[in-house]
């Protein structure tokens, strides 16, 4: 029982590692001879190693509860327990997912706004919209103003209101009706510079045609037209070109037919993309083989390019509807052009002495 | 809940550095620390406040038990860690005590930490064991056991205490009761 007793304990001071270094060695020859004493150590080792354990959980434990009863268990549990508001019970058990979710929203009213955004560019489209009809509107106004503005011209003396061109070798000049519609008196010009009084002798105001018949002695005689008036209608397309006075030299436009009516869909006119100017009114418009096709007789204001000019067929009529007899060498119909094959250059200068520049007073 | 959370926790690497040094400070910061947590997660899932006092504790002992067993790694917040044992302790008791364990609320990001649980309850058996080996052992055996071994009394303190004549006598009646002790331990 002794023997017993300091076994127990040796074993004990060894593994606990209190025994000398003489007194370890001579312990664990024992142990490698004595398979009971060795036994017994691992038995001891496991038991002291569960005591320990044991110890130090129940240390823990007591630790634990000490810091337990720091807490306010009942002030904290009354926070974070189920709330009776099955609501606020949703918020705590969802938060993540409700933030997901307000993420999304905000994403969704970002997206909102910046349609929102775009559905005012397309407000703003359709006042566009609007202010192009007004445009239009105001366009019709503008022809009228160019109008009025030629007839201030009649008003302000030696200003010029437009171009003509001549119809008959024997000084008939072929004009906008606007262009001389309150003329006192009217002169025409030439690509040299020489003036000659001038009468009107035909107006179409529907058309807005007006012949004029030159009162002159010092007028001579032109030649042979080099041009003739194309009955047909023109297409579009149709590369044409205009010689009018928009200054004081005869000034040479080129472009094309884009619409085969004019402003609002008037069927007596051509749209024609051609750059022109006051004073345009009135010059021939001419295709490529010398044809004339139109006159040109107002432009649209605030679109760029856009041209009108009064169908040739008009010409005709306002033409046939003069005398026959009182026209020398007048405009051909139909027929070839003398024109026809000629580069432009050369066209404009067989062209300019038959284009005049008509000063109202 | 959370405001409170963060108010008083400790960083974890306070946490683990107090644990080893056997610090009750960092213990007791931690414990109260992320009690609301569970606390919370208890009372939520079919739970009151004294299971989640023990689930707490459990979860405590097992980050202990980690810590100073020595293969701790932060792999992820300790926050997450501790939430994520509580969940599995709690889940498991539900399933004893054949609550529905379906529909868990759950507050925080769960990691999988069935290994360190199957760990903890091998040594929670152990425990066990020499909890239910010392209250068989009646007294004064008890006492002098948990002297010596726990509180790491003298065998003369415990001699004067239990009012031994000697050292000896001392020495004899606890290799007796540690006899008993280690038979009941070991049979169990």
């Amino acid at each position: 029982m002794r023997n017993e007793i300091e076994l127990e304990a040796i074993i004990e001071d060894y593994l606990n590692g209190k025994l000398t270094a003489d007194e370890q060695k001579a312990f664990e020859q024992l142990r490698n001879n004595d398979p009971i004493v060795d036994h017994k150590v691992v038995a001891h080792k496991v038991f002291l190693e569960s005591m320990k354990q044991y110890a130090d959980i129940l240390v823990l434990k007591e630790q634990m509860d000490a810091a337990h009863n720091q807490i306010d268990v009942a002030a904290i549990s009354a926070t974070v327990r189920p709330h009776s508001s099955k609501i606020v019970r949703i918020w705590r058990n969802n938060k993540s997912a409700i933030a997901v979710a307000a993420s999304f929203l905000i994403l969704a009213m970002v997206m909102l706004y910046s349609i929102q955004n775009q559905t005012k560019q397309d407000g703003s489209f359709e006042a566009l919209n609007r202010e192009v009809s007004q445009i239009k509107r105001s366009q019709n106004n503008l022809i009228r103003n160019i109008n009025t503005k030629v007839q201030n011209t009649t008003i302000t003396p030696a200003k010029f209101g437009g171009s003509g061109f001549a119809i008959s070798s024997n000084g008939y000049i072929l004009t906008n009706y606007h262009v001389i519609k309150d003329a006192d008196s009217i002169y025409v010009q030439n690509s040299k510079g020489s003036s000659f009084k001038a009468k009107r002798f035909y107006t179409d105001p529907v058309n807005d045609i007006a012949i004029l018949k030159i009162n002159d002695n010092s007028f001579d005689h032109l030649g042979s037209l080099p041009y003739s008036i194309k009955k047909a209608g023109a297409g579009i397309g149709e590369i044409v070109y205009t010689l009018g006075y928009p200054k004081d030299d005869v000034v040479l436009g080129d472009g094309y037919i884009s619409s085969k009516t004019g402003l609002n869909g008037d069927t007596l006119a051509y749209q024609v993309a051609i750059p022109v100017n006051p004073g345009n009114s009135g010059g021939p418009l001419l295709d490529n083989a010398g044809n004339i096709v139109g006159v040109i007789n107002g432009k649209e204001n605030k679109t760029d390019g856009a041209a009108f000019a009064v169908k040739s067929r008009y010409i005709v009529e306002a033409v046939n509807s003069i005398p026959q007899d009182s026209l020398s060498k007048r405009i051909p119909y139909g027929k070839r052009s003398l024109l026809q094959g000629l580069k432009r250059n050369k066209q404009v200068e067989k062209m300019q002495d038959y284009v005049f520049m008509i000063k109202v007073y | 809940m959370s405001i409170k959370l963060s108010s008083s926790v400790p960083t974890d690497r306070e946490v683990v550095l107090g644990i080893l040094n056997n610090s009750e400070e960092a213990l007791n910061k931690l414990y109260i620390g992320y009690y609301p947590m569970i606390l919370q997660f208890i009372l939520n899932n079919n739970g009151g406040e004294d299971d989640a006092k023990d689930v707490y504790q459990e979860t405590i002992i097992v980050l202990y038990n980690k810590i100073k067993g020595g293969n701790f790694e932060l792999s992820s917040k300790l926050k997450t860690y501790l939430y994520s044992v509580s969940r599995r302790i709690w889940l498991k008791k539900l399933t004893q005590q054949s609550k529905k364990t379906n529909n868990i609320a759950d507050f925080e990001d769960v990691l999988i930490v069935d290994e360190d649980i199957e760990h903890h309850e091998q040594k929670d058996m152990q425990f066990d064991k020499m909890k239910v080996a010392l209250e068989s052992l009646g007294e004064p055996c008890k006492t002098i056991i948990e002297d010596f071994y726990i509180h790491s009394l003298s065998m003369h303190d415990i001699c004067e205490k239990f009012g031994y004549t000697n050292t000896d006598n001392a020495k004899t009646q606890k290799y007796k009761c540690l006899q008993r002790l280690k038979k009941l331990f070991f049979q169990s």
